[in-house]
């Protein structure tokens, strides 16, 4: 316990050794008066032997000390004094620094949550999917084969989606499910929390009656329930038995269908050999030690194999790394986030870096005196960097504040389509990173003016007695170079946001074809209903029809069976009367709509030429069909396409011939900024059986005069008074289905608005700071120029002329740099280049602006300088 | 002995040969009180001074003598190297 006594005594310790020294000096003193020197000599010379007694001093109780540690605590102690005495100061710096410290770490957190989190499946890094293109489903046919022939991988599956109607409760409800095949479950590697996954034998039809639960449908439909195991489900009408229940946190599919809360097995029954409908995302689990490019090879080997047995079904199919299918879309837009913070994050340290210089300059006499009085050069730079990492430290503390409503914000703000965002949050990862990053900031924007104040001459700083020095080139280079660099950066964050606007701009004016005001669209199903069968299916949505036209305050409505930008996407082939047969996989295809008469009404679709579809087109008169204008370009160009006929393909043999009647404008299909592909809207009534049986649901458009949901309730009650089986989902205005549909760049561009619009901000106070700093070191300068008979103008020139050479020469040097990197966000961008020149010249104009101003305030200030004050000065 | 009579000391005995910086002994005692080599007290010196004398502890006597060996070896050494060279 030696230590601790030494502890205590340590104050007792030092009072002896500085007693001591200065009996030793006060003896030498009386030595030399003794032998005959003057008293105030012998003092000098007694000094003068002995050397530095307050370093001694403190060199002897250092012997005592844990050196590090305690100086340690007396460099804070002091950096907080000093902290406390410029309150001002230190409150701008950890605001700066919080903005930049707490934007970074709000973004790193999300692109922690969403491109560097494993998704939440066992070793999911040897996940992949199978798809068409990367991105389309693959037919049963072909998927079985590759299940059969592969031997790369351990297991693969295949899920499609499914959206029944559960009913059998008070009100009936359309569900997002997937239909999984045995092999999803284990190849995924998650246990279920209650219960058994599905067996090989429940892929067979009549066996497939069975539910896996996810752990939301289980709280919310069973109220959690311990015995839901063998409890009934029914599903289209039939009778499902719940055999498990998934864990809290599994998610199933990961990047689409996403919202699915039951799974039940997927049994291909006769489609096993279909190679045309193409409805399965493939999953596979990679065998321990085989590479994606091992398994690429082997799979396009099979495809090939089958390319010759079925021509035309084979090709194009892209085995890719399931966490790159969910993250791969979103990571350009996310690290585009993370360069612009960073940008904010540098700005801020430039600011305070430059805050800190002017400080140093006011302390260059408190850092000679401390080296007069024998603090070494390491031990100056050593308490100016605890100043500054106290400084970061105190930013971070405030930035994760800052981070957390931040992070908050962009969850709320967050548009569909960014994967895992709900998982956002502030972990480990991103508490070391942040660490991390305040650290690299304290010493980015500490070591500089450490450095520099440091190296102070002593003679120089002491002999000034009291007046400000002049600064050397060297402070003023140095003060030049963060400035044109923080310009740089403001305009590389500023061509970035400039760029989104423009792009914003561009989505805006973008024609959907149709008019979304006043539109409500609802999904309205009726299967597994008494009235499932076509007769009654068919006569129950004209009653709709009919029931919905006549309510008060609507004005037109229709249906279809995929909403244009929301709803479903699917492909049909078709032959054209009178051309040769294509080669197979080659057929021509379209989109597949299908209307009831009034449609195109209810929407505003203009139709450009022939006909709308006419209630007079039923079962018993010939087939017709509408098509959009680019179907009719594509397929007859530079010819009438009205009066020409085609077939479906792919379904039924002989199906019958389609007489194009009318051409319809271009609509927005699915995604927002995409060029129309062809598209062909068959009547319903017209369909075969099959072809109806295939529409589970159809989508009912309305078009009010006043608030589209006013009529909501009104419409809910005819169709459940018509059906009380009917399920009612997926309500939406069409303003809000097109806001959806541009949520994404309005995001990224309100984002890295608000970066850039921060970055200009500091950019702007910076460049304040550092002006209204030399203008009052020039106070007397100016006051001698002015008294010599300098005018307003001139002394407005020389303040600015030098700054603002450089803020040129910063912007020049920003867009270089910018045109570089815009291009790694052309992803996001749409009807603008990455190097538009437009951006590039509002930018440099927005900065003019913003510096001009910035200058000029200080400068005026100089202008107004009376010479006999200035002279005065100090 | 107190700081400025050790001082004192090694200047006279040395005849001013040794010149030590007066200030780096105190340091050095103190690393030497941390150690437990020597032992320090306040006492009145010959002078009528309030002082701070030093006296070796037991340890430090021990370590006295093995350090003042080693140097003599190491002087002994380097003697006999000059010595050859001068032969």
């Amino acid at each position: 316990m030696n230590w601790i006594k030494r502890l205590l005594g340590r104050r007792r310790l030092y009072t002896d050794l500085s007693q001591e020294i200065r009996e030793h000096l006060s003896e030498k003193i009386e030595d030399l008066v003794a032998s005959g020197m003057s008293r105030e000599e012998a003092t000098h010379a007694a000094r003068r032997e002995f050397g530095n007694a307050t370093l001694i001093e403190e060199r002897g109780r250092e012997v005592w000390q844990w050196l590090s540690m305690e100086s340690l605590i007396a460099d804070i102690r002091y950096a907080l004094r000093m902290l406390r005495k410029n309150p001002a100061f230190t409150v701008v710096a950890i605001l700066t620094l919080a903005l930049g410290i707490g934007a970074n770490t709000a973004i790193f957190s999300v692109v922690n949550a969403v491109l560097l989190r494993p998704l939440p499946y066992q070793d999911s890094d040897r996940l992949v999917v199978v798809l068409h293109y990367g991105v389309a489903p693959v037919s049963p046919g072909n998927f079985l084969d590759w299940q059969r022939q592969n031997h790369v991988f351990t297991a693969m599956g295949a899920a499609e989606y499914w959206t029944p109607n559960l009913t059998g409760i008070d009100e009936p409800e359309r569900v997002w499910a997937l239909h999984i095949s045995s092999d999803i479950l284990p190849l995924l590697g998650v246990q279920p929390l209650l219960g058994r996954m599905f067996l090989k034998e429940e892929e067979q039809k009549g066996r497939d009656h069975e539910v896996i639960l996810s752990y939301g449908a289980w709280q919310k439909r069973f109220g959690g329930s311990a015995g839901v195991i063998g409890r009934p489900m029914t599903l289209d009408g039939e009778r499902y038995v719940v055999v498990g229940v998934m864990p809290r946190d599994f998610k199933f599919a990961p990047f689409w269908a996403t919202k699915a809360e039951l799974w039940a097995p997927l049994a291909l029954g006769d489609r096993a050999a279909d190679r045309g409908g193409n409805s399965l995302r493939i999953f596979a689990r990679l065998k321990p030690g085989i590479t994606l490019e091992q398994a690429r090879s082997e799979m396009s080997g099979i495809n090939s194999r089958l390319e010759k047995e079925y021509p035309g079904t084979s090709r194009d199919y892209v085995v890719l790394p399931l966490k790159e299918r969910v993250v791969g879309d979103i990571r350009p837009a996310l690290l585009v986030l993370l360069g612009a913070v960073c940008f904010v994050l540098l700005i801020a340290c430039a600011n305070v870096a430059h805050m800190m210089l002017a400080r140093s300059a006011v302390r260059q006499r408190e850092v000679a005196v401390r080296t007069a009085l024998g603090a070494g050069r390491g031990r100056i730079i050593r308490q100016l960097l605890t100043e500054s990492l106290l400084l970061t430290l105190a930013g971070a503390g405030a930035g994760l504040l800052l981070a957390l409503w931040g992070i908050h914000v962009l969850v709320a703000l967050s548009p569909a389509g960014i994967p895992r965002v709900q998982t956002v949050s502030i972990d480990a990862n991103v508490l070391v990173f942040m660490f991390v990053v305040s650290v690299l900031t304290g010493l980015g924007f500490g070591l500089v003016p450490a450095l520099r104040s440091s190296a102070v001459s002593l003679n120089d700083s002491l002999k000034e007695g009291g007046r400000g020095s002049i600064e050397g080139a060297r402070g003023q280079r140095l003060r030049g170079l963060l400035m044109a660099s923080e310009f740089a950066m403001a305009v590389i964050l500023l061509v970035g946001a400039g760029l989104m606007i423009r792009s914003f701009i561009a989505l805006q004016s973008i024609d959907p074809g149709f008019d979304p005001d006043h539109v409500l669209t609802l999904v309205v199903s009726v299967t597994g209903s008494q009235s499932a069968d076509a007769t009654s299916k068919a006569a129950f949505y004209g009653q709709v029809l009919e029931q919905v036209r006549a309510l008060p305050g609507v004005q037109s409505a229709g249906v279809i069976n995929h909403l244009p930008l929301a709803g479903d996407l699917w492909d049909r082939t078709f032959a054209i009367e009178g051309r040769a047969a294509p080669r197979p996989g080659e057929a021509p295809d379209a989109i597949y709509r299908v209307v009831w008469p009034g449609y195109f009404h209810a929407m505003n679709i203009p139709i450009l030429r022939g006909r709308d579809i006419a209630r007079s087109d039923g079962m018993n008169s010939p087939g017709v069909v509408v098509v959009n204008d680019a179907l009719a370009r594509q397929f007859w160009p530079g010819q009438d396409a009205i009066g020409k006929r085609f077939a479906l393909t792919g379904s039924l043999p002989n199906a019958p011939w389609l007489t194009v009647v009318g051409i319809t404008k271009d609509v927005i299909e699915k995604d927002w900024a995409h060029p129309p592909d062809p598209e062909m809207y068959l009547p319903y009534l017209q369909l075969s059986e099959a072809d109806q049986a295939f529409l589970h649901y159809l989508t009912l458009v309305v078009r009010t005069a006043g608030e589209p949901t006013s009529v909501l309730p009104e419409i809910r009650s005819q169709i459940l008074r018509l059906n009380q089986d009917a399920t009612i989902s997926q309500v939406d205005t069409m303003p809000a289905v097109i806001r959806e549909a541009t949520a994404q760049p309005r995001f990224y561009l309100l984002l890295l608005g608000a970066f850039a619009a921060i970055a200009l901000t500091l950019a702007a106070v910076g460049i304040y700071g550092v002006m209204s700093y030399s203008v009052s070191r020039r106070t007397h300068e100016i006051g001698i120029r002015m008294a010599l008979g300098a005018k307003a103008p001139d002394v407005l020139k020389l303040v600015t002329r030098q700054d603002m050479l450089l803020a040129l020469w910063g912007a020049m040097a920003g867009i270089v740099f910018a045109l570089a990197l815009a291009r790694g966000m052309s992803s996001l961008l749409y009807g603008v280049h990455s190097d538009d020149p437009l951006t590039i010249l509002g930018v440099v104009l927005v900065l003019a602006i913003v510096g001009l101003a910035a200058t000029y305030i200080p400068a005026r200030r100089a202008t107004k300088v009376d010479p006999m004050v200035a002279l005065r000065y100090e | 002995m107190h700081g400025y009579a050790l001082v004192q000391h090694i200047k006279r005995t040395s005849d001013d040969l040794l010149q030590i910086d007066e200030g780096s002994l105190y340091p050095a005692l103190q690393r030497l009180l941390k150690e437990e080599l020597v032992e320090a007290e306040w006492g009145i010196s010959s002078t009528n001074r309030r002082v701070r004398t030093y006296r070796l502890t037991p340890a430090g006597i021990k370590h006295l003598n093995q350090e003042v060996s080693n140097f003599e070896r190491m002087l002994e050494g380097v003697t006999r190297v000059l010595a050859r060279g001068e032969a």
